[in-house]
């Protein structure tokens, strides 16, 4: 159907070729990660330049993750992340199921709003979130993070939640009500079950989004041990005296590998749901 | 570029929800608009205080005298206002944000939409580059920065290396000595890591043309090129639109890649309004000024939102 | 957990606030370098068999978040017991009445322990605000075998230095001086040659002395070492570890620097040959010196028990500890004496310029200062102006802060 009409074989070699230069930018962080993960320290800041390190030099990922207590920033990490996931659904679920279920009068504003929520980015309010935990008395705690986070990534999963539920047919639930089960009762029953792979990818893409989010963490948290992944890499690179890339990059590979292979994994909801979205 | 997933299926709001008319049905309706309430209430309530709430602070703030500790003096009008509209650094900031947002948003149009179309081509291994193209936007925009700021390392950065090694350079290039080139860095790594949203967009909006419109364009004599100009483009363009206005907003954010590689540095020459806004508030404690450069950031922002829900409802409306 | 944080926020009450309790000693600890926590933490499991009761509650952060950390606190109402800062933000402390005045603790005695020089940056208004923690002056270091390679001498003078940048230049992929022209000391770089051409930081009024003719003589001369080749190509590009690195590759011949690259070289590039020398002279024998003060808050809520931990933070065992770790020089006598500063040749090369280092001046807004001062020199190395435009205009900006 599209622009070339060649046979396949041909077509294939074509398209390949077309999109190299690209896919050779991407995978070229990933190079320079892993090359200069595994060097010893001493062949870091050489010149002239090479890939291949004259060793593996495995203790790079052990000596940084003692050094600066990279298992505190994974552990931290994981809490905010979690927290968050668990806040979103939380207050998301009801959310996307009224809009999705009935028909109010402010539906649209709701959606508005939602959709402003989403526009505005962290870093523009960061002043004003400061201000407002400052005054709480609840700085430097990852709990204020995770509450935050959650509220700058709920239209998202409202939104996308919203999408699912409405291919969810309601017959089911008039049906269950009408046996006489409590609207609540049809909800958690009958409704959550048959969302639950809607509730997973949700759930799974705000994870991704909480485990690289910097800015918010960057405002809030002060000491050390309460840093995340991103803002232990940022502290290790933006030490003053002496820069041990081998250490950052290691500690990059740590934070970033799990979340890849989990995101390669999604990506096929991500263009299947915009699919979807427009078949409608 | 993105700080969140943006959100693909926000361009479908509305959605097939009808409430039901008469009837039982009807009495349902009214049990429902109080029950509807109280189900996104808590929604409404976590994003009115984390961020309603800061906007009222900021409000108070800039008309406020601060201290460097923080602490509220005196009302004083508009002194923040005049405090920035003063200051020479603020205008070369904003100059540069319109240059960073405006680069920034073309060159990852024009690239990600062949990307698009070539990927919504029926070839071998078809799965496999898509993954591929979308695959930084699993890394997060700090780490991506951090790393590109160790290859870009003008004695022993692995690009310099690699543009050795392909015999494109002669001699290492400070990349990020000098803040015309940093720039330009800059803006092309922002370039690669907004691709991957902006591709999944156009991805959608292709898969949305019907193959029987090709077809029927086939038989008027449309292929190749024409085909594409008359009937593909037309029919994107919505989603075009929409991939501008995302960007745009996603773009005037952007932080962690200036952040991480030079701060705004040197002189000041890659400063954009986030970074500029970031430094008078957490480095310099001029806390009333970045209040007022956040007001007015959040100002353009909201302009954008309304441009971004008129072109949703004419989408609806076609 | 978050469901709790949650309700608390509505009803804005701080339930989540803090974890002190009376017997908590908070200390807020800046790392200097890797050795810093394991030591503090030392520290801390020692003074607590020592103390039963009082609990020693250490807090990392960056110097680059150390002031905004501190700032929040204080607006919060929960100032930290203890804090390190750099002694140049003590004053905007001092100015805010948040800094506790320590002489009603100081005994005779304890007072003994320190090298008296160091009291007097710590002095505000006749009273002693915090105590000298560390300290450190800068010197030159060279590489000897790029200066015989070259046939140069090490200089002493500032007209020998820039001869011998040019000459050790002429050596291929070598570069005479590393000049560093990025991050956070780009300042710093500037101020030895600065001190070294007679200039100062501030005039004798309080204003900017940057557009002073020994000022702009100063830039120039970097200047022209940049235009000459003699320094690696665009400074701005590199930052401390970047113009280090290039010292410990063997690819420049001099760069001014502070005690703690020794043990960096002597680890990363053992086999390196260098000497520590002062920084050369023009007309003033000179170099920037840097003082640390452990202070304690007005507002700590248990100062007694801070105080305790300062007496046993002061021991001699500690501070040796502290001091050969980190590669900072002595502030007390004991330490001072030892053999370690008496006799390794570097330390004290390092050691002899205490007596002519010029440490930043207490005013406040420092960091503005700075950042302004930062900007103009980058300027001027990038050859986007000249030093006499650039520096005149940081002048007038600085004055205007200094005016308020």
């Amino acid at each position: 159907m599209g622009l070339f009409t060649r046979s396949r074989p041909i077509r294939s070699l074509l398209c390949w070729l077309l999109l190299a230069p690209l896919i050779a930018l991407n995978l070229f962080p990933f190079a320079v990660m892993l090359s200069t993960a595994l060097r010893p320290r001493d062949e870091i800041f050489i010149n002239p330049q090479r890939w291949l390190p004259s060793r593996l030099a495995v203790e790079n990922f052990s000596d940084m993750w003692t050094s600066v207590d990279y298992g505190a920033a994974v552990l931290n990490s994981l809490y905010v992340a979690a927290a968050s996931v668990a806040l979103v659904l939380l207050v998301g679920i009801p959310s996307a199921y009224a809009l999705s279920r009935y028909d109010f009068r402010w539906k649209r504003k709701y959606q508005l709003f939602l959709l402003i929520t989403q526009m505005v980015s962290p870093i523009v309010l960061a002043l004003g979130l400061f201000r407002l935990f400052v005054w709480l008395g609840w700085i430097d705690s990852l709990d204020p993070v995770a509450i935050v986070v959650a509220a700058f990534n709920l239209a998202f999963s409202v939104m996308m939640l919203f999408n699912y539920f409405s291919t969810i047919p309601r017959d089911i639930e008039e049906a269950a009500w009408i046996d006489g089960a409590s609207a609540t009762t049809s909800l958690i029953r009958i409704f959550l079950p048959l969302a639950l792979p809607a509730l997973s990818v949700t759930a799974m893409f705000t994870f991704v989004e909480v485990w690289n989010e910097f800015v918010i963490t960057l405002t809030l948290v002060r000491s050390s041990e309460h840093f995340t992944l991103p803002l232990e890499v940022h502290a290790l690179a933006s030490n003053l005296y002496e820069l041990k890339w081998h250490h950052i990059m290691a500690a990059v590979l740590v934070a970033t590998l799990p979340v890849t292979v989990l995101f390669m994994w999604l990506q096929r909801y991500l263009v299947g749901g915009m699919t979807a979205g427009a078949v409608k | 570029m993105r700080e969140r997933v943006s959100n693909p299926i926000l361009l479908y709001p509305g959605g097939p929800a009808k409430a039901g008319e008469g009837g039982l049905r009807g009495i349902f309706r009214m049990f429902r608009v109080s029950r509807a309430f109280w189900l996104i209430l808590p929604g409404l309530l976590l994003t009115a205080l984390v961020i309603g709430l800061p906007i009222l602070i900021l409000i108070w703030t800039a008309f406020h005298e601060v201290s460097r500790f923080g602490v509220l003096l005196s009302f004083n009008g508009f002194a923040n206002f005049a405090d920035v509209f003063a200051d020479p650094l603020f205008y070369a900031a904003l100059l540069r944000t319109i240059v960073w947002t405006a680069a920034v948003v073309l060159g990852t149009l024009l690239l990600s939409l062949p990307v698009a179309l070539i990927l919504n081509e029926d070839f071998a291994g078809r799965g496999f580059a898509r993954l591929l193209i979308l695959l930084p936007w699993s890394v997060s925009l700090t780490m991506t920065a951090v790393v590109w700021r160790w290859a870009l390392n003008g004695q022993s950065g692995l690009f310099n290396h690699l543009l050795l090694q392909l015999g494109i350079i002669d001699t290492p290039i400070e990349w990020l000595g000098t803040a015309p080139l940093a720039f330009t860095v800059q803006i092309a790594i922002a370039i690669l890591v907004s691709i991957p949203f902006t591709v999944t967009l156009l991805l959608g909006g292709l898969s949305s043309i019907a193959g029987d419109v090709y077809e029927a364009g086939a038989v008027d004599g449309a292929t190749g090129w024409k085909s594409f100009r008359h009937i593909t483009l037309p029919l994107l363009k919505p989603f075009v639109n929409i991939a501008i206005v995302l960007n745009v907003i996603y773009v005037f954010n952007s932080f962690p890649i200036i952040w991480v590689l030079t701060q705004g540095g040197p002189a000041d020459g890659t400063d954009i309004l986030v970074t500029y806004l970031y430094k008078l508030a957490f480095k310099f404690g001029q806390l009333g000024k970045a209040s007022v450069v956040s007001l007015m950031m959040f100002a353009v922002l909201l302009i954008f939102t309304v441009v971004y829900a008129a072109l949703q409802m004419r989408r609806e409306e076609a | 957990m978050l469901r709790k944080c949650l309700s608390s926020i509505l009803l804005a009450t701080a339930l989540c606030s803090g974890t002190a309790y009376a017997g908590d000693v908070r200390f807020v600890v800046p790392p200097y370098s890797s050795e810093t926590e394991p030591f503090f933490k030392e520290v801390e499991k020692d003074f607590e068999a020592a103390n039963p009761g009082i609990n020693l509650v250490l807090e990392f952060t960056s110097w680059e978040t150390l002031n905004q950390k501190l700032t929040t606190d204080i607006a919060a109402g929960s100032p930290p017991d203890l804090a390190l800062i750099g002694t140049r933000s003590l004053t905007d402390y001092a100015a805010q009445g948040v800094a506790e005045p320590l002489d009603a603790h100081m005994t005779p005695a304890f007072k003994e322990v320190f090298i008296e020089s160091f009291f007097s940056p710590s002095m505000i208004d006749g009273k002693l605000m915090g105590l000298p923690f560390a300290a450190s002056a800068r010197a030159m270091i060279v590489n000897k075998e790029l200066f015989e390679k070259a046939g140069a001498k090490p200089p002493t003078t500032w007209d020998e230095f820039m001869g011998a940048a040019r000459q050790i230049s002429k050596l291929p992929g070598t570069y005479g001086f590393g000049l560093q022209g990025q991050g956070v000391e780009v300042d710093a770089y500037y101020f030895y040659a600065l001190f070294s051409f007679g200039g100062r930081i501030l005039k004798e009024d309080g204003m900017s002395a940057l557009n002073s003719p020994e000022a702009i003589a100063a830039a120039q001369s970097y200047k022209q070492l940049i235009d000459d080749g003699a320094t690696q190509p665009t400074p701005t590009s590199y930052g401390e570890a970047e113009t280090f690195a290039l010292f410990k590759q063997g690819k420049v011949g001099m760069v001014f620097t502070f005690p703690m690259l020794i043990p960096q070289i002597k680890k990363e590039a053992p086999n390196l040959k260098y000497e520590v020398l002062p920084i050369p002279v023009k007309t003033t024998s000179a170099t920037y010196g840097i003082t640390d003060t452990l202070m304690m808050f007005s507002g700590a809520k248990s100062k007694d028990e801070a105080w305790k931990v300062i007496e046993f933070l002061y021991q001699d065992k500690y501070r040796a500890a502290f001091d050969e770790r980190e590669g900072l020089l002595p502030v007390t006598k004991a330490v001072a004496a030892s053999d370690y500063y008496q006799k390794d040749p570097d330390m004290k090369a390092f050691t002899a310029l205490l007596p002519v280092a010029h440490f930043a001046p207490l005013i406040p807004n420092f960091d503005q200062i700075a950042d302004i001062t930062v900007r103009a020199l980058q300027r001027v190395y990038l050859g986007e102006e000249t030093p006499e435009v650039a520096l005149n205009r940081a002048a007038t900006e600085i004055d205007v802060l200094r005016k308020k």
